[in-house]
């Protein structure tokens, strides 16, 4: 099996927005998805595309060009999925996650987990209306 | 969404974003575009980027300090030959530099913007004789405004030539990275 190597946290986040946008990820959309993980942070498009180029280096993801559409003035867009490297790496990182998050529950409490969500609640409540 | 950008801007953008990454890039810019200053600010944020991840991609650290070495002791060889008191003159050596970290650069930035994939001779050469160029302008250009960091010009042309045949030879005996299948075509 091929060496896993460790994964940043925006790495962590790019390859998240691949896997949710499945068959429509590529620059854009991957970009928007990143913006809406890593909110109240900005993301710039240009970071997205060297993360994308690094992991594709890893092996960790595969990229293709689609055909081309009007709306994008007749330039084909890049697409990308994971790959089963990829995968791993995503699944290593949501198990540490939530490592993680079950070490600080246990320290502060499921009060402090019930604030937390009730703030996220409110920060989300806020960025859609 | 999509204001279409005028044709000029797009041109200018198209101009700096590398070959193997400019179709993807350009359309992203399009199908984000809004006006033509939301189109420029994205081009003037992103393109650096791309630039930097494609030289990252394409530059072998390995073969570059072979082409460091072998550009100064171009640069060297011609001063010991034609004037060898060039060598002990304060910031001499240091003046031997400046022709191979401009041909350097020359190198770095044609594998950068090479076609992935392509491969052709010319292409091996294209690159040492790039940075000849360059060295030649950036001497001319030192001479206008830093006249003390100019070579005198018998080494700046026999350092050249040897410093293109020797590069020429490192690039055919290893391909620069962009000639490999890395990197997205």
């Amino acid at each position: 099996m091929a060496r896993l190597d460790s994964i940043g946290q925006f790495e962590q986040l790019v390859l998240t927005a691949i896997l949710t946008r499945r068959e429509d990820a590529y620059g854009v959309t991957i970009h928007s998805k990143v913006e809406e993980l890593a909110s109240p942070k900005p993301v710039s498009l240009g970071a997205v595309y060297v993360t994308l180029d690094r992991l594709e280096d890893k092996g960790l993801v595969k990229s293709w060009l689609s055909d081309p559409t009007p709306e994008r003035g007749g330039r084909a867009k890049r697409c990308y999925r994971l790959e089963a490297l990829g995968e791993r790496a995503l699944e290593e990182s949501a198990v540490t996650a939530k490592r993680i998050w079950d070490g600080i529950v246990e320290v502060w409490g499921k009060e402090w987990v019930r604030a937390q969500s009730k703030e996220w609640g409110k920060r989300l409540g806020k960025e859609a209306g | 969404m999509s204001a279409r950008p005028s044709k000029a801007i797009q041109a200018i953008a198209a101009i700096f974003i590398p070959c193997a990454c400019r179709e993807e890039v350009l359309g992203d810019f399009e199908e984000r575009c809004t006006s033509s200053l939301q189109y420029c600010r994205d081009a003037i944020v992103t393109v650096p980027l791309v630039i930097l991840s494609r030289i990252r991609r394409t530059a072998n650290p390995q073969l570059l300090l072979m082409h460091a070495f072998v550009l100064y002791l171009s640069f060297y060889g011609a001063a010991w030959f034609k004037s060898p008191e060039l060598l002990y003159e304060s910031w001499g050596r240091v003046r031997l530099a400046i022709p191979g970290a401009v041909t350097l650069l020359a190198l770095v930035l044609e594998d950068a913007y090479a076609k992935p994939g392509y491969r052709s001779p010319l292409r091996l050469v294209r690159g040492p004789l790039l940075g000849f160029a360059w060295t030649i302008l950036s001497q001319a250009a030192f001479r206008a405004s830093h006249s003390s960091l100019t070579l005198p010009l018998w080494i700046v042309l026999y350092g050249g030539a040897l410093g293109l045949l020797l590069t020429s030879a490192l690039r055919m005996l290893f391909s620069p990275p962009s000639t490999s299948p890395q990197g997205p075509i």
